[in-house]
């Protein structure tokens, strides 16, 4: 629809130029008008036309090549990233020999007593159980692996984020200069991180926890530059009337103040960087990732699942227990808070000690439990029996095929064989509608900057992709966010459900997908459904649920039925959570189509993949830069007025 | 707006109902608020200043909170700035310390100019000399109520004993004894007012400065906290400052009342003048519905006596109100007499108590 408003001139009716959609409209055709013929004449390609695009292929391997040969010598190797590269590697190695010299058994004592201390019995003994579990999977080395990693990256992330947001929650100008940068660094897809940093670090954990860092700080920036900006107003006033320096102003109210806000933070970066940690096994990070990278490259569903389920359960401990943590901030203190504390690291230091006296630092070999074998069995009789060729309803493959042929395959022809400047109109008109010409502008340069790269055809495979993924979730989503807004059992049901799905890192969905669809695109665009499905749901969910009951009250007594309840009065009172549901939707789902990559799905994740893989750095760079175009793209068009905090997953 | 030039009744009520001793504390005079940019144009320049604050913010863009104002605070007073929202009341309130910084006028406390504090100098008095009280409490939610009313003590470098065993004793005068421990988040809001009443005491302040502290409160609880500002004033004869938007709260506290419209004080007086001899049609219409026979005094309402009058009937005190006046005539059936020392100054009967109710009676003892 946007396509024929967009090109085609309206008839200029003075009653229609009122509102303020057609008017910008109606001035974009005038440009179109003027430009396309221009273009038209110039470059008549389909596609982006040669003529257009920069070869930076070249130059980019130039400058890999020669960040290579000069790693060893260049002075800002030794002096700078030499010393970060040797300091990562040397703490990531610390906490692993920690953890290591505490045992499996200490570990796990030291995790489930932490977890007692922040959030109660029922999470600890859970905790004990997750961290059991790893072991009895034949998964401990891994998950020690991964959590050293995660130790040092979390800590990193930290430390980074709340000195960006202690700038610019206190400072005017960092905030200006920061908001849009890390504003834009969220709605960025993980993969987009990876190359940059192997270029500068090459492959291995310093280019991995470097990643995640990046990764998991921008959401405690945000969070602690939100915490200090919102501060209760007239509480900093009192503090200020009673005389206080702005030393005390910080420190006793400021960031006390903001204590919710820096644990949601916490917990926001600690789940940011084991989706990423997991993710940057492709660039070396080791650990449970890797297990699951390298199963997904033979398709060994098995073992997959093997390494998946230790990170599923890594990611719902380390979820509940910061979560708990913050909830427990406006409740009264233990009185003995702090002998138990010294109770349960005593606790933790013994339980270590006897580990180590009785000789059981390593996971005993007799009590892994192997559950390759038999899941890869389920997964063959699945493979016999449901690929395809069920009567009537027909195999998952068959779904899947029939879902390239039928969906993706069209959309993909349908964007690839639209004229490149139709694709920038319609770029601009969504954008242009939805925000301001500065919106639209930045857009249309996100997307004519892909064409400039090169890389304009993969580029709108990724976004058929996208569209059939983001059109799946949001049919699916507002079915059931409407559902579970309008019954309260529903609702009841759905939530644990979302609260596990929202916690896992993108990584994990893979697994399941493959199982059920091989690989491909469709299997690609399964996982992104699956990962943004909950997002959605909730976001709907609440933006009904939140409706003015006053508004929906008065409805109901002039008589309305509930179907025209929903539709004329929560539906358009919830529009804002309904675009926000939209926008989630489409930044969430990318992150997952481009990682689709591993399974098949092609296009820029492949790209991505394949230059690191065979080392060519230029075409995975080129690829991520189009990511980060595609991403801005599509945040722009889908993005309304106001920015909000993103699922932390 | 020239017409309703401040009353000045310095001079001409030297015994109202509490007389105010001495010296002023807050000297405020010519002060100016206007916020937006270039801001000090508009003071400066007298065609502008004399605008309308609709026409002045088309002109500059800017809007004038606080405009002239020019009062005296008096040692051991409750001086009251009255107004409804958006008069400027509680930004006049943040100018005394600077909370807000003004834009024009000087402020002066105990002869000191405020404005040529420098920061040190500005924090000793915000810590030592003027402590204020919020509309929302303004408490730290992390803190306990002990740790609260310690804050003000705390911040200036007291130690923790010393601190805790005056936010005691001051906890206890306020009546929060026993919720010692608890958080803000678990009082009512009474309970919190008191709190934050209690920090601006526990620092002994020579001022105190209430921004509409009980609007925010149920009536019956604000009115417990009325009696308990009343008991404070009472006891210690501390000088306050306070801004309300409550005609009977203002009536019922205030010493002087200052009433504002628009940034400017239209009217300055006791409560007897505000209600007595509205300065022009807005504060009449302010003060209609006021029982003028709770507020007005005998005095205003006498008559000379003649020959015979002096000598018989009920004796009242010339502050007694109208209202007990009337108790008086009624219970007795004859005029009551106004006696200061022992000497008849006039009569009110019947006809004068009447007309005061009425309000149809323009009383002679004021303006």
């Amino acid at each position: 629809m946007a396509t024929v408003t967009a090109t085609a001139p309206r008839p200029a009716a003075p009653g229609l130029l009122g509102r303020p959609a057609v008017r910008k409209l109606a001035a974009l055709a005038v440009v179109a008008a003027i430009l396309v013929p221009l273009a038209h004449a110039r470059w008549s390609s389909g596609s982006w036309p040669a003529a257009l695009t920069v070869d930076v292929s070249g130059p980019l391997t130039d400058t890999s090549t020669w960040i290579i040969d000069n790693r060893d010598s260049h002075p800002l190797f030794l002096y700078f990233f030499g010393h970060i590269s040797n300091a990562v590697v040397l703490a990531v190695r610390g906490v692993y020999l920690v953890l290591l010299a505490a045992g499996w058994a200490g570990v796990t004592a030291a995790a489930a007593l932490v977890a007692w201390r922040v959030a109660g019995w029922r999470l600890a003994a859970g905790t004990g159980a997750a961290f059991l579990a790893c072991g009895f999977l034949g998964m401990w080395v891994p998950t020690t692996q991964t959590l050293a990693l995660m130790v040092v990256a979390v800590l990193a992330s930290v430390v980074v984020g709340a000195l960006l947001g202690l700038a610019a929650g206190l400072s005017d100008r960092a905030d200006k200069v920061l908001r849009p940068v890390l504003d834009t660094m969220q709605v960025l897809p993980a993969f987009a991180y990876l190359l940059p940093v192997v270029l500068v670090f090459g492959i291995g954990v310093p280019a991995a926890v470097l990643a995640t860092v990046v990764y998991a700080a921008p959401p405690m920036a945000r969070l602690t530059a939100l915490g200090l900006r919102g501060a209760d107003k007239e509480v900093l006033e009192a503090v200020e009337s009673l005389g206080a320096t702005a030393r005390q102003r910080l420190l006793t109210a400021r960031i006390p103040l903001a204590r919710k806000e820096l644990l949601l933070g916490l917990n926001q970066t600690i789940m940011m960087a084991l989706s990423m940690a997991v993710i940057a096994s492709v660039i070396g990070a080791g650990g449970l990732g890797d297990r699951v990278y390298q199963a997904l490259a033979s398709v060994d569903v098995g073992a997959a699942l093997a390494a998946g389920i230790p990170i599923v359960l890594l990611a719902v401990v380390l979820d509940r227990v910061t979560g708990a943590a913050g909830e427990a901030l406006g409740e009264e203190p233990h009185p003995h808070g702090r002998r138990l504390w010294l109770v349960a690291l005593a606790g933790a230091v013994a339980v270590a000690v006897a580990g180590r006296l009785v000789g059981r630092l390593d996971w005993p070999d007799a009590w892994v439990l192997n559950i390759a074998e038999p899941v890869n069995r389920a997964v063959d009789w699945m493979t016999a029996h449901l690929y395809s060729g069920v009567p009537v309803v027909g195999g998952t493959a068959d779904w899947a095929g029939r879902f390239t042929t039928w969906v993706l395959d069209p959309v993909r022809d349908g964007l690839q064989g639209l004229p490149w400047w139709a694709v920038l109109l319609i770029v601009a008109a969504l954008a242009w509608l939805i925000g301001t010409w500065r919106t639209a502008l930045t857009a249309v340069l996100a997307m004519a900057a892909i064409g400039v790269l090169g890389v304009w055809k993969p580029s709108l495979d990724t976004l058929s992709q996208v569209l059939a993924a983001v059109a799946v979730t949001l049919v699916i989503g507002f079915a059931t966010g409407v559902a579970a807004a309008r019954s309260d059992r529903v609702e009841r049901l759905l939530r644990p459900v979302l609260d596990v799905f929202q916690t896992m890192p993108q990584f994990v969905y893979l697994i399941p997908v493959v199982a059920l669809f091989g690989v491909g695109r469709a299997p690609a665009v399964a996982a992104a459904v699956v990962y943004a499905l909950p997002a959605v749901v909730r976001i709907t969910t609440q933006g009904l649920r939140q409706v003015d009951p006053a508004a929906l009250e008065s409805a109901r007594s002039l008589g309305a039925t509930p179907a025209q309840q929903l539709r004329q009065v929560q539906l358009p009172l919830a529009r804002r959570a309904l675009l926000l549901a939209v926008n989630q939707g489409v930044v969430l789902v990318l992150a997952v189509v481009i990682i689709g990559g591993l399974v098949g799905g092609g296009a820029l994740g492949y790209d991505v993949v394949f230059g690191l893989a065979q080392g060519d750095l230029a075409t995975g760079l080129v690829a991520g830069a189009a990511i980060v175009c595609l991403g801005l793209m599509l945040d722009r068009v889908t993005q309304p007025t106001e920015r909000r905090a993103r699922k932390g997953a | 707006m020239s017409t309703t030039a401040p009353l000045t009744p310095r001079d001409e009520t030297p015994e109202t109902r509490k007389p105010p001793t001495g010296e002023p504390v807050f000297s405020v005079d010519g002060l100016w608020k206007v916020f937006g940019s270039k801001a000090h144009r508009v003071p400066a320049d007298p065609e502008l200043a004399a605008l309308p604050a609709a026409e002045l913010r088309a002109r500059t863009g800017c809007t004038a909170a606080v405009r002239d104002v020019s009062f005296d605070v008096r040692k051991g007073e409750v001086f009251v700035v009255m107004g409804l929202s958006g008069s400027g009341k509680s930004t006049l309130v943040r100018c005394l310390t600077r909370l807000i910084e003004p834009t024009a006028g000087t402020i002066a406390i105990d002869g000191e100019d405020v404005r040529a504090m420098d920061r040190g100098r500005l924090r000793e008095l915000r810590r030592h000399r003027a402590a204020m009280v919020f509309q929302h409490f303004g408490l730290l939610p992390h803190r306990t109520v002990l740790d609260n009313v310690a804050y003000g003590l705390e911040i200036q470098g007291l130690g923790k004993a010393a601190r805790r065993e005056r936010a005691a004793e001051v906890v206890a005068k306020v009546g929060l004894e026993g919720m010692e421990h608890r958080r803000p988040g678990q009082l009512s809001g009474g309970q919190r007012q008191r709190v934050g009443l209690a920090r601006a005491l526990a620092v002994d302040p020579e001022v105190l400065l209430f921004d509409e502290p009980f609007s925010a409160l149920d009536p019956l609880i604000r009115r417990d906290m009325q009696e308990e500002v009343v008991r404070l004033h009472r006891e210690e004869g501390r000088t306050m400052v306070f801004i309300t938007h409550d005609l009977s709260e203002a009536l019922k506290l205030g010493d002087r009342i200052a009433l504002m419209r628009d940034g400017r004080v239209v009217q300055l007086g006791t409560p007897e003048e505000i209600v007595g001899s509205p300065a022009d049609d807005y504060v009449r219409e302010f003060v209609r519905d006021v029982p003028r026979e709770q507020v007005m005094t005998v005095r205003t309402a006498m008559r000379p006596a003649s020959a015979d009058e002096s000598g018989s009937g009920p004796a009242l005190p010339p502050g007694a109100t109208v209202s007990e006046a009337i108790e008086a005539v009624a219970r007795t059936g004859s005029p009551a007499r106004v006696v200061e020392d022992g000497r008849c100054l006039g009569v009110v009967d019947h006809e004068r108590l009447l007309g005061v109710v009425a309000g149809t009676e323009q009383p002679k003892g004021v303006v």
